[in-house]
């Protein structure tokens, strides 16, 4: 009895650990084999490089959009989630991976920062660009109660009442450099305080730590329908759909720079057109499949879908935007 | 309420809920046991499965997963002193003193029930006061948590084992690993030799895993081949009524610790069980019982821990917060499912909330049924010859840390640890220590400054708030009180020798 619950035991851990490793080493081995089937692209899974931890909002959108792309692309797609130096881990690799088309990355607006912030070389053009996904401005947002119900109002106060706390996502964030880039245009002296990430700046704003947050629609989604904030403009050309009444900065008089955080896939640079062009289509169609548009609206995230020759041109322009307002602003 | 609490177990009392949360704690006992897989990560990878879930089944699983994956890594610890997930690093301190004695069936057994008490009671508090706390812990702000983490940091002269300066000497260097990485509030780099992978930091998972796993199983060698190898014993002591009874204190004492430190932004399972675990100390009888087999030592930290559960879920079902990573996952969970947590949820989804209510109370009675029902099987792990477990164990480590991020720095970062862990066990340094330093160094720098930035410097900032000079204070007395006794004791027996 004794001897065979032994056996039992051992058959079951080993049996468990070679799942584990076999588990481990698909998402591994799907990058370096030949190179000859670019015909029959794909002939095997792809893998989905996600340069962030599982369960944020950047893994679940990756994860939402792949369930949705696996019956275009016919092949099923395996999301790796690569943690590690504000993204730049994940994405170098991403960019160092074999041009084959089957390494795909996520990648973010932080890619268009980091040399400006002199976190990593890596920028967007080591990368040939898929799709543009999502994209959610920044919004200036304070507590429901506050004294000012519009961007006037709130620089008149600020001008009053100069260090106003403003929350963002840690020094050199998108949402940091949107506080930096409102203060500056507004002419108003504000007293920005980092968080480690946008979740919790939302928290302190909510416990009236801090006077005022600038991060996207999204992350204040839930406070808002709750009542305890309210949002006064958000950075970008457009209304966002998530908060429709809510206008845009030029709208409420004071000109400033479009600021969002976006979230797109790319291969590395010297994947072949034609395979670009079949990840494009499969991408695109995908991002508009009614599964995927339903989850976006739920977790308050905005879709923006951009094609691989629109989305190089976009960063391309944020790369020049940042490159400036990081150096004006002096946070290198 | 009570009729929305019978409406609620009317609803959950169908067989596909019930499964649906035995097979999330299955999963959660599972990932919780192996070391590197974090409630977080448990939770993350099983929500996309529920998105097709409908919304009570969905999220039931979640907490299933969640609450297992709290209770799940406790039996490492005790086992193969290497705890599953960073929340049982404290358990690990009397629980596997306790295997070693060969009681490794009396310690799973404490364990199991102090987790259970621990989530019962803080999902009871869940459902009766929530509203009323969420307020009192939207008051953390970041003085706050800075003197939480300073007090948490003071536990360390109790966890220090022998020599309180060599405890001294371990935590200051788990602060020390604390700093590298981009500084929290400038983002300025520090001591990352432009190496990409230490610019956010040495990730304390791995170095946690390398400290505990690792290390015992390079020390576990030495011996693999000497005649004096003794093979792990398990005697069929059972848990007597008489010591229940006089754990009962602890495990109430503890649970409010975890419920109060779980509705705290911030601050989560790991902090709650080290500090639920001093005060065990602090309260009993006969401290010099601790780190050799208390078991008291197994039940503060795994009633705290697992009573954070519901803490967590306070600031996030009445007011939309989440107060840590797992948290965060669940809200994501809840708004897919269109239910959107803050205080209109009760008004318009309120069979829904209850009927979670009724199934997060389900999900730890059944989880105090699987563990007591696995304890057979999971000692059988200390049966298995060393020869043969050391491997596995080491196997277990490299997979473990790979896994958090796919990144094999990681893997070096564990094997760096492990082999420093080692060389500190030979000079008998304590491990725990390191890992209170790397849990609380950052939160205690990044809040502190963050303080500074928002009282534009002026340092008055923590003594005008209430909260802060009440935690404050009582860091004082926890971090001096045994410093103060020990220049008694000395003095008394007219020793010169001081610590």
């Amino acid at each position: 009895m004794k001897n065979s619950m032994k056996k039992f035991l051992g058959l079951f851990i080993v049996s468990t650990l070679i799942f584990v490793l076999a588990a481990c080493s698909t998402k591994e081995s799907s990058g370096n084999t030949d190179n000859s089937g670019d015909k029959d692209y794909p002939s095997k899974p792809v893998t989905l490089i996600v340069p962030a931890a599982a369960g944020g909002g950047t893994d679940t959108t990756a994860r939402a959009l792949v369930a949705s792309a696996e019956k275009f692309l016919g092949k099923s797609i395996g999301v790796v989630n690569k943690t590690g130096g504000s993204g730049s881990v994940g994405m170098t690799e991403g960019a160092n991976a074999k041009p084959d088309g089957y390494t795909v990355s996520m990648v973010f607006v932080e890619l268009t920062m980091f040399e400006h912030l002199g976190l990593s070389p890596l920028t967007h053009n080591d990368f040939k660009p898929i799709a543009l996904i999502n994209l959610d401005p920044a919004a200036l947002t304070v507590p429901a109660d506050a004294p000012y119900d519009t961007v006037e109002e709130f620089i008149a106060y600020a001008k009053e009442n100069p260090g106003l706390k403003i929350g963002n996502a840690g020094t050199g964030s998108i949402w940091h450099i949107a506080a930096e880039i409102v203060g500056a245009e507004a002419g108003i002296e504000l007293n920005h305080v980092p968080f480690e990430g946008a979740a919790p700046a939302v928290t302190a704003l909510v416990g009236g730590h801090v006077d005022a947050v600038t991060v996207s629609p999204a992350e204040v989604k839930t406070q808002l329908d709750a009542g305890n904030l309210k949002t006064l403009a958000v950075m970008s050309d457009e209304r966002s759909n998530i908060i429709p009444d809510v206008p845009t900065f030029s709208e409420a008089g004071l000109e400033v720079s479009n600021i969002g955080t976006w979230r797109g896939l790319t291969v590395p640079k010297d994947t072949p057109d034609d395979i670009v062009a079949t990840l494009e289509a499969a991408f695109m169609k995908a991002a508009e499949q009614e599964e995927f548009t339903s989850f976006m609206e739920n977790s308050g995230l905005g879709i923006q879908l951009k094609s691989s020759n629109e989305f190089q041109q976009f960063m391309d322009e944020n790369y020049e935007l940042f490159g400036k307002m990081i150096k004006d602003l002096d946070l290198h | 309420m009570m009729s929305l609490l019978t409406e609620g177990l009317a609803n959950a009392l169908q067989w596909q809920v019930l499964l649906v949360i035995i097979i999330g704690l299955l999963i959660g006992i599972s990932i919780g046991s192996l070391p590197g897989l974090t409630s977080t990560m448990g939770v993350a990878l099983i929500l996309p499965v529920t998105f097709g879930m409908e919304a009570v089944s969905g999220i039931l699983l979640l907490v299933g997963v969640y609450f297992g994956s709290v209770y799940g890594g406790s039996l490492t610890a005790i086992l193969i002193n290497t705890p599953g997930t960073p929340a049982s690093a404290a358990t690990a301190l009397d629980g596997f003193a306790l295997a070693k004695r060969g009681l490794a069936n009396k310690a799973l057994t404490v364990s199991t029930i102090a987790s259970t008490i621990g989530g019962l009671l803080s999902v009871i508090v869940l459902i009766l006061v929530a509203p009323q706390l969420a307020n009192f812990a939207l008051k953390f702000s970041a003085p706050e948590s800075f003197a939480l983490a300073l007090f948490g940091l003071s536990i360390v002269s109790s966890i220090s084992g022998k020599s309180m300066s060599k405890g001294l000497i371990a935590g200051l260097i788990g602060l020390l690993i604390a700093t590298i990485g981009l500084d929290p509030i400038g983002g300025f780099p520090r001591f990352t030799f432009d190496s990409m992978d230490l610019m956010t930091g040495v990730n304390f998972i791995p170095v946690m895993i390398g400290l505990f796993a690792a290390s015992e199983a390079f020390h576990s060698m030495e011996n693999l081949f000497s005649s004096r190898q003794v093979a792990m014993k398990v005697e069929k002591i059972k848990l007597k009524w008489q010591e229940f009874k006089m754990l009962i204190g602890t495990m109430l004492r503890s649970s409010g610790i975890g419920t109060f430190i779980g509705m705290i932004p911030g601050a989560g399972a790991d902090i709650s069980a080290f500090v639920a675990y001093n005060e065990a100390k602090r309260f009993s009888k006969n401290k010099e019982e601790f780190g050799k087999g208390a078991l008291k030592g197994v039940a503060a930290p795994e009633a705290a821990n697992n009573s954070v559960t519901g803490g967590a879920m306070i600031p996030l079902l009445t007011l939309g917060i989440p107060g840590d990573a797992v948290t965060a996952v669940l809200l994501g969970a809840l708004m897919v499912q269109g239910l959107q947590p803050g205080p209109m949820l009760f008004e318009t989804n309120g069979p829904i909330v209850y009927t979670l209510f009724v199934g997060m109370l389900l999900a730890n009675v059944f989880m105090l049924f699987i563990g007591l029902a696995g304890i057979r099987l999971f000692t059988k792990v200390l049966l298995i010859p060393k020869a043969v477990l050391i491997p596995m164990i080491i196997v277990l480590c490299v997979v473990g840390s790979y896994s958090l991020g796919n990144n094999y720095f990681d893997v070096v970062v564990m094997f760096v640890a492990g082999v420093i862990g080692y060389f500190l066990k030979k000079f008998e340094f304590p491990a725990s220590p390191i890992i209170l330093g790397l849990i609380l160094g950052p939160m205690m720098e990044s809040n502190f400054r963050r303080s500074l930035v928002m009282s534009e410097g002026d340092i008055s900032i923590f003594f005008t708030r209430p909260i802060t000079v009440v935690l404050l204070t009582i860091a004082i007395i926890t971090l001096f009180t045994p410093i103060f006794k020990a220049v008694l004791q000395n003095k008394r027996n007219g020793k010169g020798e001081l610590l």
